[in-house]
């Protein structure tokens, strides 16, 4: 009796398990070798309203033109899981052919350091590509063998830029009579008036990026190139301690004193600081290129403009995310192909109109009066060498770091001083680690 | 009984009081997940996440609905966690019925085992787990995290029931064996049976757990088609950007159904409760 009911369990268990493996079995990873019709399997995480979304949905189509027979497998990822599942699922069969992946040491560069990107230099000579990029815009898309950006092989391929500018209310400015002012000079006097008529000028999150990349800019008022390059890419000695995040953190701590920061603005979201600007709250907020877009579809209460940052040659700004080749894809030819559409002019000339930063564009075919300005002003910035990447790039965990430094400066808890012999301590064992 | 009533009745309003503020508190974030799921963006922006809606806006939700292909989706986590909850419970049943009526050498040492191993985050099983579903060829699929999960859930079954089996009346199981049921029909006769109340709740809490579930499904289901509700979600967290509307849109979108099953199998669970109280 026992017995009988024990194999009959058995035979239970083995059937459900193999009804179980039916459904299981369904992910086909799409068609590998090259008999009969092919797949191009592609993962992107831009939403499909945004510049980037568009330009490459018709990517997409003109790919499969281009490409009878092929079918493009295209998934829309969340962020969140490709930086948390990408170097798993890069070191499966389950890669994609071609996805998007963030740029940087610790993102793609750790991948490329593993081995888990396809190296691209070959192709990139020979479509053209380095002609078409920017030396800045090619740092990011270059990783050595120890997985640091600015040189080595090519392990992506950018196909947009980003960069942090001035957006200003152009009706709050009317009234108050200001200019769009044209020197740091004239910046701070826009913000003394706004402060003295009892307005907060600057819209900032403290709990986020933004406020970080003001200090940023600050300090990049006093820095050049080399200054730039000891920072990010190891190249010399940063002393946080010099003339240039000294002012950055001084100043900081001073446009707090002066009210042209909010004292409140330590626990806001960069969310919410871009709700606010667009509810005509604040009529300055200074942040990156990626709003834009957006501020052209909902901003309808005010006229709105943007302009370079006045207080020296650089800004915030690289590349946008990259193209990479997982190194286990299966049809890295049409991998090939489809970034070489993307790169096209008229892929990123549309990604130019609708509101998106490309790399390789031609401007007289940016119409929309907006897109141009933002187009234009990438170009002069580019053009002075002016992109400075971001400060929290230097070492891993070093976003956090920052964010704390500067909560403290806005809250006033810690002196400039202080707040610098904090963030320089990460930065140091960071350098200590990887050997420099 | 009458006579003690009003002097009780103070502290009575006073935790009347203190459970509605409490339901307050634990609804004012669904309430605002609501409001601002049938709002237009342009709305959002322009008036904040506690301004009320002018119109009902149902585009967040369609939208999303087709852009991740949501029938798909709740198709997936039905199948994953309807599984997960029938599996872990058969497999709870017969660890128990070894472990707490059948007092197997050692069972305090395997109840120990199987509590620590409830107790392991997550994180740690990882990357062993992608290692062996890649050997086994499971990785990407539907099937590893039923697998996975059967066995997690089934850890805290198997705990859970073991230490309820093992107060099972003697009698009835001793009348069973002098009548000659043997042991395969003392447990689906008699034990399965009377812990039926027992049963159906920690049927009801693995469907919803594993519901709930984020972590793992996140990191094996790779491809969009296997993926659940909960995954599905996360496609929205933009790395700068949020849809806060949209988002909206889309947690109504994943609570419902957990709500809504909770709603059909609520008197399930008071019954089992109150059983097993009565006993």
């Amino acid at each position: 009796m026992l017995k009988i009911g024990r194999t009959a369990a058995a035979a239970v268990l083995a059937a459900s398990a193999l009804v179980l493996a039916a459904c299981g079995g369904s992910g086909d990873p799409g068609g590998g070798s090259s008999s009969g019709p092919r797949t191009l399997t592609l993962w992107h995480y831009e939403g499909a309203d945004s510049a980037m979304g568009k330009a490459w949905a018709q990517a997409i189509k003109e790919f499969e033109t281009s490409h009878p027979g092929v079918t493009v497998k295209f998934e829309e990822k969340g962020f969140e899981q490709i930086q948390k599942t990408a170097g798993m699922v890069l070191n499966s069969d389950e890669a994609p052919d071609v996805m998007e992946y963030n740029k940087g040491n610790a993102t793609a560069g750790l991948l490329s350091k593993q081995g888990l990107l396809t190296d691209l230099s070959d192709e990139a000579a020979k479509r053209g590509w380095d002609k078409l990029l920017s030396p800045s815009l090619q740092t990011t898309a270059r990783y050595d063998d120890r997985g640091i950006m600015g040189s080595g092989k090519w392990f992506g391929i950018p196909n947009y830029a980003e960069y942090v500018m001035v957006y200003y209310n152009k009706d709050a400015f009317k009234k108050q009579g200001i200019e769009v002012p044209t020197t740091f000079d004239e910046f701070t006097t826009a913000l003394d008036k706004f402060a003295k008529a009892g307005i907060t000028p600057i819209a900032t999150g403290g709990a986020e990026y933004p406020a970080q990349q003001i200090m940023y800019l600050l300090a990049l008022s006093k820095a050049n190139r080399a200054w730039v390059d000891g920072f990010q890419q190891y190249k010399g000695k940063v002393d946080f301690h010099g003339p240039e995040f000294t002012y950055g953190a001084q100043t900081f701590a001073d446009w707090v004193k002066k009210g042209y920061i909010s004292k409140d603005s330590a626990g806001i979201k960069a969310e919410d600081m871009g709700v606010s600007f667009i509810g005509g709250k604040f009529p300055i907020m200074i942040s990156g290129s990626w709003w834009y877009g957006r501020f052209q579809e909902q901003i309808k209460d005010f006229d709105w403009g943007s302009f370079l940052w006045p207080g020296g040659t650089m800004a915030p700004g690289s590349s946008g995310n990259l193209w990479v080749v997982p190194e286990k894809a299966k049809n890295k030819d049409l991998a090939y192909d489809f970034i070489d559409i993307t790169m096209k002019k008229d892929i990123q000339n549309l990604l130019g109109n609708s509101g998106g930063l490309p790399v390789a564009a031609d401007p007289g075919a940016i119409t929309d009066p907006k897109s141009k300005e933002l187009v234009e002003n990438f170009n002069k910035l580019s053009a002075q060498d002016g992109l400075a990447f971001y400060p929290d790039w230097p070492a891993p965990g070093y976003y956090d770091v920052l964010v704390a430094g500067v909560q403290e400066l806005i809250n006033g808890s810690k002196t400039p001083e202080q707040v610098l012999d904090e963030i320089a301590g990460p930065y140091d064992d960071n350098l200590a680690d990887i050997g420099n | 009984m009458s006579a003690e009533r009003p002097v009780r009745a103070p502290g009575r309003w006073a935790v009347l009081a203190a459970l509605a503020l409490l339901a307050v508190v634990m609804l004012s974030p669904f309430l605002i997940v609501t409001l601002n799921a049938f709002k237009s963006p342009a709305e959002y922006s322009s008036g904040g996440p506690l301004s009320l809606p002018k119109g009902l806006y149902l585009d967040g939700i369609i939208d999303f609905w087709n852009r991740v292909d949501f029938g798909e989706k709740l198709w997936n986590s039905l199948l994953i966690s309807g599984a997960v909850a029938i599996g872990a419970v058969v497999l709870s049943v017969l660890n128990a019925y070894a472990l707490g009526i059948g007092r197997v050498r050692g069972r305090l040492w395997i109840l120990v085992l199987f509590l620590v191993a409830n107790t392991l985050p997550q994180e740690s099983l990882v990357y062993p787990l992608y290692y062996l579903s890649k050997q086994v060829g499971l990785y990407d699929s539907k099937l590893a995290v039923i697998l996975i999960f059967t066995v997690i859930q089934a850890a805290f079954g198997t705990y859970l029931l073991s230490s309820v089996l093992g107060q099972f009346p003697r009698e009835i199981l001793e009348a069973a064996s002098i009548d000659g049921a043997g042991k395969w029909r003392a447990l689906s006769r008699i034990v399965v049976p009377i812990s039926r109340p027992t049963l159906s709740v920690l049927l009801i809490f693995f469907f919803i757990w594993t519901w709930n579930e984020f972590f793992l499904p996140l990191i094996f289901l790779i491809s969009n088609d296997n993926q659940t509700v909960p995954v599905a979600l996360g496609v929205l967290q933009g790395e700068k950007m949020m849809d806060a509307t949209m988002s909206s849109a889309s947690a109504l979108l994943g609570i419902v159904p957990a709500v809504a099953f909770f709603l059909i199998f609520q008197r399930t669970l008071t019954r089992g409760v109150t059983v097993g109280a009565i006993k």
